[in-house]
């Protein structure tokens, strides 16, 4: 079971860091797709960022706003909330990684609701916030589980950004990308297959997912489909 | 009475509209597609929001760009049929009617609705499991859910065939007689404009031809 643990780590640090994309991008999406200024572009355009950075230099910008002498970092220390090295570490790095994908996702999949829908709960007297919980958000709902699954398979990968902000501490901070790498490297071939084996089956299971989100029954009837 | 004297620019198209329509009467609206017919009825349920003018019903100003005022939608209690009903597709009958009663805070039991409406066999079903004609009653009931004062039809019956538009037809005036409400009908359909209409407007190019 010890042999697991990066497993079970990766796992949980996955999970984690696709919930708190899902929690940072879909308001922000829901947010920015009213927007149509120049400004609000170029902002939108800023968190893809992470999609264009290499792992590393993502992690290298990380632990300069978050380590102990960053900005950010200082400040939690001061407060007693070491973030580098810790696992706390690794969530932040694999969702700031997944969050491209995470945002990309809620964007075009409120974006493909049919506008009538919106006119329609409008004239109904309902207020924004309404229309969009009880009519939007369910019609986009496909998309936005396909988006969770994408996060979650960005997150439980990552690599770069993990190893330069949450380093690899067998036991703490070695995720299964990290225990990989470490038992290839100092040739554990028994360990490296077991692992290697464990990813697969993990892969397999996203797989399913993703292609089970996009069947999910009752959801995403907006694509345009039928509705005279 | 509804009063209208509303003006709108549009790409491509400057919309001028003035007319009024007596409690409980229906005006027909007449034009091409893309006249801007749709767009009033937009303007008079407060989805869009005119340049300049004003429109009002029985005494109360719901918009006035001279003393700036712009009631919402939810106040102007305004029932509306859409070209293709846009109704909920991920909400059954039920859930379709519930909404708009939740919307406007009305209490009433959307199971009663339903009966009313003859869809009570429907409640469970979501409207591509539904016929033509239930999802018409449907989206009327949902328009008339909440007794609005002003109802917006905007090509209703124009997605039917022949007999069930028949049956529709017969069905409205029904209702009509039952609860009159002031309304304003779009339409291509000249019979129609007939057997509804009290009164008739014709819109070329954005501009009321009388």
């Amino acid at each position: 079971m010890k042999e697991l643990a990066p497993l079970l780590l990766s796992l949980a640090v996955a999970a984690g860091a696709s919930c708190l994309v899902l929690l940072l991008a879909l308001p922000l999406a829901a947010l920015f797709r009213k927007r149509r200024g120049l400004l609000w572009r170029l902002a939108e355009g800023l968190f893809m960022i992470p999609l264009v950075l290499p792992p590393t230099v993502t992690g290298y910008l990380l632990l300069a706003l978050l380590g102990n002498h960053g900005p950010l970092g200082s400040l939690l220390l001061r407060l007693g909330i070491p973030v580098v090295f810790t696992r706390a570490a690794a969530v932040i790095a694999s969702a700031t990684v997944a969050f491209p994908l995470m945002y990309q996702s809620c964007r075009s999949a409120l974006d493909s609701v049919d506008g009538r829908f919106a006119r329609a709960a409008g004239s109904l007297g309902a207020s924004p916030l309404r229309c969009f919980l009880l009519i939007e958000l369910p019609l986009a709902a496909t998309g936005i589980l396909g988006g969770l699954v994408l996060a979650f398979a960005r997150a439980f990968g990552e690599f770069g950004a993990t190893l330069m902000l949450a380093g690899n501490i067998p036991g703490l901070t070695e995720t299964l990308p990290l225990a990989v790498y470490s038992a290839v490297e100092a040739g554990e071939g028994g360990r490296a297959r077991l692992l290697l084996g464990a990813t697969v089956l993990v892969a397999l299971a996203l797989v399913a997912l993703l292609s089970l989100a996009g069947a999910w029954p009752g959801l995403g009837r907006s694509r345009g489909r039928r509705e005279v | 009475m509804l009063l209208v004297n509303i003006e709108r620019r549009l790409p491509g198209l400057e919309l001028r509209a003035a007319f009024m329509v007596g409690e409980g009467q229906t005006l027909v609206l007449w034009g091409d597609s893309g006249s801007g017919k749709t767009s009033i009825l937009d303007c008079l349920s407060g989805l869009e929001r005119p340049d300049r003018g004003e429109i009002g019903l029985g005494g109360e100003t719901w918009f006035s760009s001279r003393r700036g005022i712009d009631l919402p939608a939810r106040s102007r209690h305004v029932g509306y049929v859409f070209q293709d009903y846009a109704l909920f597709p991920h909400l059954s009958a039920l859930g379709n009617l519930a909404f708009a009663l939740g919307a406007a805070g009305s209490r009433q039991e959307p199971a009663a609705l339903l009966e009313r409406f003859d869809l009570a066999h429907c409640a469970r079903r979501r409207p591509a499991e539904m016929s033509g004609g239930e999802r018409q009653r449907l989206a009327f009931a949902r328009a008339l859910a909440t007794e609005p004062r002003l109802l917006l039809l905007d090509e209703p019956w124009s997605a039917l065939d022949r007999s069930t538009k028949g049956d529709m037809h017969r069905q409205f005036l029904e209702w009509r007689a039952l609860a009159p409400v002031t309304t304003i009908l779009v339409t291509h359909d000249r019979a129609e404009a007939e057997l509804f209409g009290h009164d008739f407007h014709e819109i070329r190019e954005g501009e009321l031809v009388l």
